[in-house]
C-alpha cells in the first residue's frame, strides 16, 4: 500500500520541493550578482533559465501522484464542472434517476419489512402452515378439529401442530367490561412456535380437557389492565363471565398471525369442548374453523411431511365420506408465506413494478448519455489521437455516471422516506407487519447497490460505443456522420420503454375500472347514517332464553332512543366480510351429503331488512311471528334465487339447511318465503353473493350484532353504551362502527394498489416521453445537413415530417406489440393467482395504447417541426 | 532557440547526465544544475527547472535518496545521493546508451556520424 503511505508524505515532499526551488534561485542570484550584475538583473536571468517554476512544481507533485485515485479525483471535479455546465441535462438525469431508484427503494423498505424479515421465532423456517384442500374447488381450507386430532396423532413428519382460531372475550369484574381480541389454541400452541413465557407457564396437556379454564395474557393486557402485576399469575379472572386461571404471560409483542392489531388473551381449545351447539365444536368433522401451525421434524423436508398428510387426508375421505370426501388431499405453506397471503404477492408484483419503472429512467438516462458521448465524439476522438487511452475515457465516463447516480441516489432515498410516509398509513390496516417498515441499514445498503446497478447500466451503452473503437474516425468534419443513424442501442430502449409503459398503464387500467367499479357498485343496502356494535353474552350468565330476551329488550329501547329510525339485529352484517357458509338440500333435488350446494347464511331478527334499507323484492319480510312457535322459514336473496331455482320461483320452495338450532335436534325443513335485493356482504367483491337469511329466533346462535338507523350520528354512541350498562353491567359494547367508515375502509387497499401502480404508470409514461423525445431531437440534430440538402432538393415539409416520425414508428410498435403482450400475460396471471374477476382487458388495453401512442406522437411532434422547419441555407453554413 | 531544440536529446538523457554526476559526489539542485551544463560544453543547457521534475522522478523510483544539509557557503539545501539501485540503473542505463549509440553509428556510418554530430 505504498500509494498509501505517499498520499501522507506528499504534503512533505510538496513542501520541500519549494522550498529547494527557493533555494535555487537565491543561489544563483547570489552567483550571478558575484558576476557584477544588478541583483533586479540577476533576478530576471535566474528566472529565465530555471523556467516556469509553477509548472515545474507541478511536473514534481505529478511523479508523486497514484494516477487512478487522482485521475479519479480530477474525473469527479470534472464530472461536477460538467454536469454544472449543463443544467438541464444534469436536472433531468438526477430527477429521472431519484424518481427511479427513489421508488425502487420505497417499495424494497416494505418488501425488507415485509415479505424478507423472517418470523421472530426460533428456526423459523421450520414453521408450516396445514390447511386442507377440498377436490371441487381446490381453494384451501381451515380443519375441523377432529381432522386436526387426526394429524396430530398421525403425523410422524410433525414435531408439534397447533390449532388457533379467533374469537373475542370478554373480560369483567374489573371496573367497566372490556372485551379482547383472543385466540382458542391447542395447549402447544406456544411451545410449538417456541417462545417462552415471561411469566408463569403456558398450556399443559390436560388443559384441553372439557371443563379447563385457563388463560395466558398479553404482555400488553397484563401490564395496562393488571398493572404488570406478577401475583395475577395463578389467580382468577372473570372471562365470559365465568372464573379462569391466568397460568403465564406471553412476551412483549407476541404476535403469531401478524394481525394488525395483536391478540390480547388466548385460552385453550377447552373452550370449544363446551359450546352451545348440540354436539361440541371439538367433535364435528364438518365445522371446519381451524387454522394450524406446525413444525417440521427434524430431518424432515416439507415435501415428505406433505405427503404423509395427503395420505391421512385421504384416508379420513374415505372413513367419513359425508362429511370429508371431496377433503383428501392438504396443502403444506411455510408459515410466513401463508401469513402474508395475498399481501406477499401485492408487495412483490408492486415490487416488480417499480423495479421495471426504475429500469425505464435507467434506459431514459443511458439514453441521454449515449447521445452526450456521441455529442463528445470529437473530444474523445481527439484524445485518442494524442495517445489516450480508451480505457482512460471510459473511466471518465463512469465517473460522470457514479457522480449521477450518487445523487441520483441520495435523493431517491429522501423520495422513498417521503413516499413512505405518506403512503404507509393508508395500508396500515391491509399490510400485515406494516409497522415494522422501517428505512434500516439493509434499505441504505440495498440503495448503494442499486446505484452501482444504475452506473452500470447507465455507462454499459456509451462506454460499449467508446471500447468498440466508434469514436476512431478521423477528425475530418465529416465524422459528424450522415450515415450513422442505425441508432441500434438507443432504439432498443425506446422499444422497451414503450412496451414497460404500455404494460404498467394496463395494469393501473385493470385496478382502475376494477376500484370505479366497486365503488360504484350497487350495495344493496344503504350505509348513510348506519351504525352498528356489537355486545358479547357470556353463555353462563345469559342462557339461550335469557340471550333471547336481551336482544328483543335491547332493540326495542334502542327504537325508542330519540333520533332513532330503525333498529335490529343481524350476524353476519353487510361489508363486515364474515362468512357463515353452510351446505343444504333443496327437497325437490335431493343429493348425498358431499354433494349437496353450499352459500353463505345470515341471521336477522325481524326488522333487519329495514334498518338497513335492503328491499323485499317478492313474498314476505320476516315479523315477530317467525319464532320457535312457528313453521320454519327462510327468506333468501335475489342472487340466491336466481343461482338455485334458475327459471322458477322460490317462493314456496323447501330447503333443509344444515344449521340447526339446539331446540330443534338436527335438520328442519324450511320454507322460503320471501326475496329481497343483493345486500353485498363481502367489501370487494364485484358479483352478489348468494345468502339466505333465517330468522334469529328460530335460530339464536349467541347474541347478532346490532344496526341502529339514526337521523343522527352525534350522542349515538354513549347512548348505546347508557343503555347496555343499564341492562347488564358486566356486559361489552365493541366493535362501535358507522357504515360510512367500515366503506372508506374497506376501500383503502384497493384504492391504495390503484394509487400507486396508477402514479408508477404515469411516471413510466413520462419518461417514455422524454426518452423518444430526446432519441428525435438528437436524431434531428444529427442530420441537420441532410435535412438540408433534402430541403434544397425540393423535399416538402411533410416528406421531412413523416421521415423523422418514420424511423421510430417500427419501435413504437414493436413496443406496444411486447407491451400488449405483457399486459394480456399478467391479466391472465392476476386472474388465476388472485382470483380476480376483474372487467374486460380488450377496451382497456385499446385505452392503454392510445395513451401511449398519444404520447409518442406528442413526443415526436416538436423534433419533427424542427426538422420541418430547417432552413437549407443555414443548415449547409453550419458545417 | 537553440537550446530548446536540445533539449530533449533523447528520452532518458537527463536522467542519465544526473545519475552520472551523483556517482562522482553528492551533490545539491543547483550544484548539479551547474555542473552538468559546464560538462556538457552547454550542449545541454536545458532549463534549470525542468532537473527539479527529473529528480522527482528518480526518488520516487529510489534511484537516489535526498538530505536536508548545509553547503559549503553556508546555504540550506537538499543534497542528493546515488542509493544501490541507482547505481545499477546507471549501469544500465549507461550499456544500454552505448548499444544504441553503436547502432545509430553502424546505420548512418562513421562519416554520416561524424557530420550528425556536429552542430
Amino acid at each position: 500500500m505504498t500509494w498509501i503511505r505517499d498520499v501522507f508524505r506528499r504534503r512533505a515532499l510538496e513542501r520541500d520541493l519549494a522550498e529547494e526551488i527557493r533555494q535555487h534561485l537565491d543561489e544563483k542570484v547570489d552567483d550571478l550578482m558575484l558576476q557584477g550584475i544588478s541583483r533586479d538583473e540577476a533576478t530576471r536571468r535566474a528566472r529565465r533559465e530555471f523556467g516556469n517554476s509553477t509548472l515545474v512544481e507541478e511536473q514534481g507533485r505529478d511523479v508523486w501522484r497514484w494516477p487512478f485515485v487522482e485521475d479519479g479525483m480530477v474525473d469527479l471535479r470534472y464530472a461536477f464542472r460538467h454536469l454544472r455546465r449543463t443544467p438541464a441535462f444534469a436536472f433531468a438525469a438526477i430527477a429521472t434517476l431519484a424518481l427511479g431508484i427513489g421508488a425502487s427503494v420505497a417499495m424494497f423498505t416494505v418488501v425488507n419489512a415485509v415479505v424478507l424479515r423472517p418470523l421472530p421465532f426460533p428456526a423459523p423456517d421450520r414453521l408450516v402452515a396445514i390447511e386442507s384442500r377440498d377436490r371441487r374447488s381446490s381453494a384451501p381450507d381451515t380443519l375441523s378439529y377432529p381432522t386436526f386430532f387426526d394429524f396430530r396423532n398421525r403425523a410422524k413428519g410433525l414435531e408439534r401442530i397447533a390449532s388457533f382460531r379467533t374469537s373475542s372475550l370478554t373480560l369483567s369484574g374489573r371496573g367497566l367490561p372490556i372485551q379482547l381480541r383472543a385466540q382458542i389454541v391447542s395447549w402447544d400452541f406456544f411451545q410449538t412456535l417456541g417462545v417462552e413465557p415471561v411469566a408463569g407457564r403456558w398450556f399443559l396437556r390436560e388443559e384441553e380437557s372439557p371443563g379447563a379454564r385457563v388463560v395466558i395474557l398479553s404482555h400488553e393486557t397484563w401490564t395496562s389492565v393488571f398493572g404488570g402485576d406478577s401475583s395475577v399469575i395463578g389467580a382468577a379472572v372473570t372471562i365470559g363471565g365465568e372464573p379462569h386461571v391466568v397460568v403465564g404471560i406471553a412476551p412483549a409483542g407476541f404476535n403469531f398471525p401478524l394481525h394488525s392489531r395483536p391478540d390480547q388473551i388466548w385460552t385453550t381449545l377447552a373452550h370449544d369442548a363446551s359450546s352451545d351447539t348440540v354436539t361440541p365444536m371439538t367433535r364435528q368433522r364438518g365445522a371446519r374453523v381451524l387454522h394450524t401451525v406446525a413444525r417440521l421434524a427434524p430431518g424432515i423436508a416439507i415435501e415428505e411431511a406433505h405427503a404423509q398428510l395427503d395420505t391421512l387426508a385421504s384416508a379420513i375421505a374415505r372413513d367419513e365420506p359425508d362429511q370429508n370426501k371431496n377433503i383428501d388431499r392438504t396443502y403444506l405453506t411455510p408459515a410466513l408465506e401463508r401469513l402474508l397471503g395475498q399481501s406477499r404477492a401485492a408487495v412483490l408484483i408492486l415490487w416488480a413494478a417499480v423495479s421495471l419503472l426504475m429500469l425505464t429512467a435507467c434506459a431514459n438516462v443511458a439514453s441521454l448519455l449515449l447521445a452526450r458521448t456521441t455529442d463528445r465524439e470529437r473530444e474523445f476522438t481527439l484524445r485518442l489521437a494524442i495517445g489516450g487511452s480508451s480505457r482512460r475515457i471510459i473511466q471518465q465516463l463512469v465517473t460522470e455516471n457514479v457522480v449521477l447516480a450518487g445523487i441520483g441516489c441520495a435523493a431517491g432515498v429522501a423520495v422513498a422516506v417521503t413516499a413512505i410516509d405518506w403512503l404507509l398509513p393508508l395500508a396500515a390496516d391491509t399490510l400485515p407487519r406494516a409497522e415494522d417498515v422501517r428505512t434500516d441499514m439493509r434499505v441504505l445498503s440495498f440503495a448503494v447497490v442499486l446505484a452501482l446497478i444504475t452506473t452500470l447500466l447507465i455507462s454499459a451503452p456509451a462506454a460499449l460505443r467508446v471500447a468498440r473503437g466508434r469514436s476512431r474516425r478521423p477528425l475530418g468534419a465529416g465524422a459528424r456522420a450522415t450515415t450513422d443513424d442505425r441508432q441500434g442501442t438507443r432504439g432498443l430502449l425506446v422499444v422497451a420503454q414503450v412496451a414497460v409503459s404500455l404494460f404498467l398503464l394496463t395494469g393501473a387500467a385493470i385496478l382502475a375500472a376494477t376500484f370505479v367499479r366497486i365503488v360504484e357498485r350497487d350495495l344493496g343496502f344503504k350505509p348513510e347514517h348506519l351504525m352498528t356494535f356489537s355486545v358479547s353474552l357470556p353463555s353462563a350468565r345469559f342462557p339461550l332464553d335469557r340471550q333471547v330476551q336481551f336482544v328483543d329488550e335491547l332493540i326495542d329501547r334502542l327504537k325508542a332512543t330519540p333520533g332513532v329510525t330503525a333498529a335490529s339485529g343481524g350476524m353476519p352484517l353487510p361489508l363486515e366480510g364474515d362468512e357463515i357458509n353452510v351446505s343444504f338440500e333443496i327437497e325437490q333435488r335431493p343429493s348425498a351429503p358431499s354433494d349437496r350446494p353450499h352459500a353463505n347464511m345470515a341471521i336477522v331478527t325481524p326488522a333487519y331488512f329495514e334498518t338497513i334499507g335492503t328491499p323485499v323484492i317478492a313474498g314476505r319480510n320476516f315479523t315477530t311471528m317467525d319464532d320457535e312457535t312457528h313453521r320454519r322459514v327462510l327468506v333468501v336473496n335475489q342472487a340466491f334465487a336466481e343461482r338455485f331455482f334458475p327459471g322458477e320461483s322460490a317462493i314456496g320452495k323447501r330447503v333443509k339447511p344444515g344449521a340447526t338450532s339446539k331446540r330443534d335436534k338436527g335438520t328442519v325443513s324450511r320454507e322460503i318465503v320471501g326475496i329481497v335485493g343483493n345486500a353485498r356482504q363481502g367489501m370487494l367483491s364485484l358479483q352478489p353473493e348468494p345468502i339466505y337469511y333465517f330468522p334469529y329466533k328460530q335460530l339464536p346462535w349467541g347474541a347478532p350484532s346490532v344496526v341502529v338507523r339514526s337521523n343522527t350520528e352525534s350522542g349515538l354512541e354513549p347512548a348505546v353504551r347508557s343503555i347496555v350498562a343499564e341492562m347488564a353491567a358486566e356486559v361489552a359494547v365493541h366493535d362501535v362502527r358507522w357504515f360510512g367508515d367500515v366503506l372508506v375502509q374497506g376501500r383503502s387497499a384497493p384504492q391504495l394498489a390503484m394509487l400507486l401502480i396508477g402514479s408508477i404508470a404515469l411516471i413510466a409514461l413520462v419518461l417514455t416521453a422524454t426518452g423518444l423525445y430526446g432519441l428525435l431531437s438528437y436524431s434531428v440534430l444529427r442530420r441537420t445537413r441532410e435535412i438540408g440538402i433534402r430541403v434544397a432538393l425540393g423535399a416538402t415539409q411533410a416528406l421531412i415530417v413523416s421521415m423523422v416520425v418514420r424511423q421510430v414508428l417500427t419501435l413504437i410498435g414493436t413496443g406496444i406489440v411486447l407491451g400488449s403482450l405483457a399486459g394480456i400475460a399478467a391479466d391472465v396471471v392476476l386472474r388465476q393467482r388472485l382470483g380476480m374477476t376483474g372487467p374486460a382487458l380488450a377496451p382497456l388495453l385499446a385505452l392503454a395504447c392510445f395513451l401511449v401512442v398519444l404520447t409518442a406522437a406528442f413526443a415526436s411532434y416538436v423534433p419533427a417541426r424542427r426538422a420541418a422547419a430547417i432552413n437549407p441555407t443555414e443548415a449547409l453554413r453550419n458545417e | 532557440m537553440k537550446s530548446r531544440d536540445r533539449k530533449d536529446l533523447f528520452p532518458g538523457a537527463l536522467e542519465l547526465m544526473v545519475l552520472q554526476t551523483l556517482r562522482q559526489e553528492p551533490r545539491h539542485g543547483y550544484a548539479l544544475a551547474q555542473h552538468i551544463k559546464r560538462a556538457s560544453n552547454d550542449l545541454l543547457s536545458v532549463e534549470e527547472g525542468s532537473l527539479y521534475p527529473a529528480l522527482q522522478r528518480m526518488l520516487r523510483n529510489g534511484w537516489l535518496k535526498a538530505r536536508w544539509g548545509t553547503s559549503a557557503s553556508g546555504r540550506r539545501v537538499r543534497v542528493y545521493e546515488l542509493t544501490e539501485k541507482g547505481h545499477s540503473r546507471l549501469t544500465h542505463e549507461v550499456s544500454s546508451f552505448e548499444r544504441m549509440l553503436e547502432g545509430i553509428r553502424l546505420v548512418l556510418g562513421p562519416a554520416a556520424a561524424a557530420r550528425a554530430w556536429k552542430p
